[in-house]
């Protein structure tokens, strides 16, 4: 019996498996299938602590799967997961985490800490690197959350194969973050205000129009539907835990500031 | 030597009476339901005796800190791997219970060559409605029982149904601060009938007769409660339906707690 609180060696020794590699290769299954892909999330340093936003779009090859996904998932009170790649994995992946958190929680009777809790979806990513490499399972996330030891929102960002970075100021992925990556260096780097220095609103009005961009030159990408009043999702990570922006927020912000009015 | 069946029900009763003096000096646990969903209320020395198990599932304990801890983990490694398999939703205390820890317990009481777990459990379940809230109480034997609106561990059936007693006289919906209050009366009341069986067992060796176990009146209650906290402390876990996010489970601070006490148990 294990009394270490380890969620994902208890699965395992249950016989559970997260991805089994299957052949194929350049992002196409088993026959040619198109594999359903999820685009362009960020994060984004602002005042209060953190902001990570994801379009709703997952797409197979050139077909819209669906305009409404999540991609920006809350594994507890104070961290998510925001993901690009294979949904199928990565909502697989979010589950696994959410009840490695808790399981920790309870039995330990401790918090995981923030530096634990990365190493925990490094190794999930490692132990997904077959099924990476194969093309059917390939995630690449941002985790941001909230640091009590350092007092401090933070952003981490990683490649397929498990390897973590801390995206200092900001963070991006997906088919469409090669476009706003370059906006957020210009942002940060000469606009008169870094990115950590603007207000709960701004950031957001920030985010809108950065994924916006996104959508302008990535097909992948969904940005705003105002006949279907779909918006991304935009989450801030605080102190005081997780806040979803409500849609209608979203909507006026969108109208006042992002929104062309020709 | 246990071949013969009367050997066996005489270890058997044997046991009984050893368990049965394990939890004299034990703290009872109580469980109560509140505006806000179920509380459960301790007085420990130390080691924590309420733990968190599930979303929505929490853990009150008396009897020995290394049993409860095992049948702890087992609960523990049962719902989260059914949480993840299925769904949170599946996790119930009453599966929990049936397929779970009580097959466990009952098991080890049986088997007469090895040690059984010296507990007695209290879950608490917070249903999605407050109709659904629940709780179940299980013996050292395996045997359980499944109660709405309170519940009650303590050394003996007795003094459990003492407690509860004392917990149905407050009816309605009770608030947090009343609900702290009724289920430290009731915890009172079980410890203070604990003390008393144990000190009968010392008189009836002077064979003098044992008085019943009579409810004990609210001065004496309130006596033992100010004797016990003045070198115990409360313990104290709330099911709260709002509460944020997927887990129900908060521990009262002390600072809060303290808040919720009658004003004739304030720290001085």
């Amino acid at each position: 019996m294990g009394m270490e609180g380890d969620f994902l060696q208890l699965l395992k020794e249950r016989g559970y498996e997260l991805s089994a590699p299957s052949f194929g290769g350049d992002g196409q299954g088993l026959g040619g299938i198109e594999i359903t892909k999820g685009t362009t999330i960020l994060a984004m340093k602002y005042r209060d602590g953190v902001l990570v936003a994801g379009d709703r779009r997952a797409t197979a090859g050139n077909m819209v799967m669906y305009d409404r996904t999540d991609k920006v998932l809350e594994l507890d009170r104070h961290s998510v997961m925001a993901i690009a790649g294979v949904p199928a994995t990565a909502y697989e992946m979010v589950r696994v985490l959410e009840h490695s958190f808790k399981y920790y929680r309870r039995t330990q009777l401790q918090e995981l800490s923030f530096e634990g809790k990365l190493r925990a979806v490094s190794k999930l990513l490692k132990d997904n690197v077959g099924a990476a490499l194969a093309g059917t399972g390939a995630v690449v996330p941002i985790f941001a959350g909230y640091d009590f030891e350092q007092g401090t929102a933070k952003i981490y960002f990683y490649d397929i194969l498990g390897a973590e970075f801390e995206g200092v100021e900001y963070a991006v992925s997906g088919s469409g973050s090669p476009t706003i990556r370059g906006i957020l260096h210009y942002l940060n780097t000469w606009t008169d205000r870094p990115l950590n220095a603007l207000p709960e609103e701004d950031a957001i009005i920030q985010a809108l129009r950065l994924l916006t961009s996104a959508a302008e030159f990535d097909s992948a990408t969904g940005g705003v539907n105002r006949d279907l009043n779909l918006y991304p999702v935009v989450k801030l990570i605080t102190i005081d835990g997780i806040q979803t922006t409500a849609a209608p927020r979203l909507q006026s912000l969108f109208e006042a500031k992002v929104a062309r009015h020709v | 030597m246990f071949e013969e069946p009367y050997r066996w029900v005489e270890a058997v009763g044997n046991r009984r009476h050893y368990l049965d003096e394990q939890f004299q000096q034990g703290s009872p646990v109580v469980g109560l339901s509140y505006q806000d969903g179920l509380l459960l209320l301790t007085v420990s020395r130390g080691t924590p005796k309420l733990y968190e198990i599930y979303d929505r599932i929490a853990l009150g304990g008396m009897g020995h800190p290394a049993d409860l801890e095992k049948l702890r983990f087992n609960l523990l490694e049962m719902a989260h791997v059914e949480g993840f398999n299925r769904s949170p939703s599946d996790v119930t205390g009453s599966r929990l219970v049936k397929y779970g820890l009580a097959p466990v317990i009952k098991q080890a009481f049986e088997e007469v060559y090895k040690a059984p777990f010296i507990v007695k459990i209290l879950l608490a379940e917070l249903g999605t409605k407050a109709e659904r809230d629940g709780f179940v109480t299980i013996h050292y034997d395996g045997t359980f029982e499944e109660t709405r609106g309170c519940a009650a561990i303590a050394a003996t059936p007795a003094i459990q149904a003492g407690m509860m007693a004392a917990l149905r006289k407050v009816n309605g919906r009770l608030s947090l601060a009343e609900a702290v209050t009724a289920a430290l009366n009731a915890w009172g009341t079980g410890s203070l009938a604990q003390l008393h069986v144990e000190s009968d067992q010392e008189d009836r060796k002077d064979s003098t007769p044992s008085p019943s176990v009579s409810s004990p009146d609210a001065q004496a209650i309130e006596a033992h409660l100010r004797e016990s906290l003045a070198e115990k402390t409360i313990e104290c876990a709330v099911l709260e339906r709002n509460a944020p996010g997927s887990s129900k489970y908060r521990a009262l601070k002390p600072e809060e707690l303290n808040g919720l006490l009658p004003a004739s148990l304030h720290p001085s």
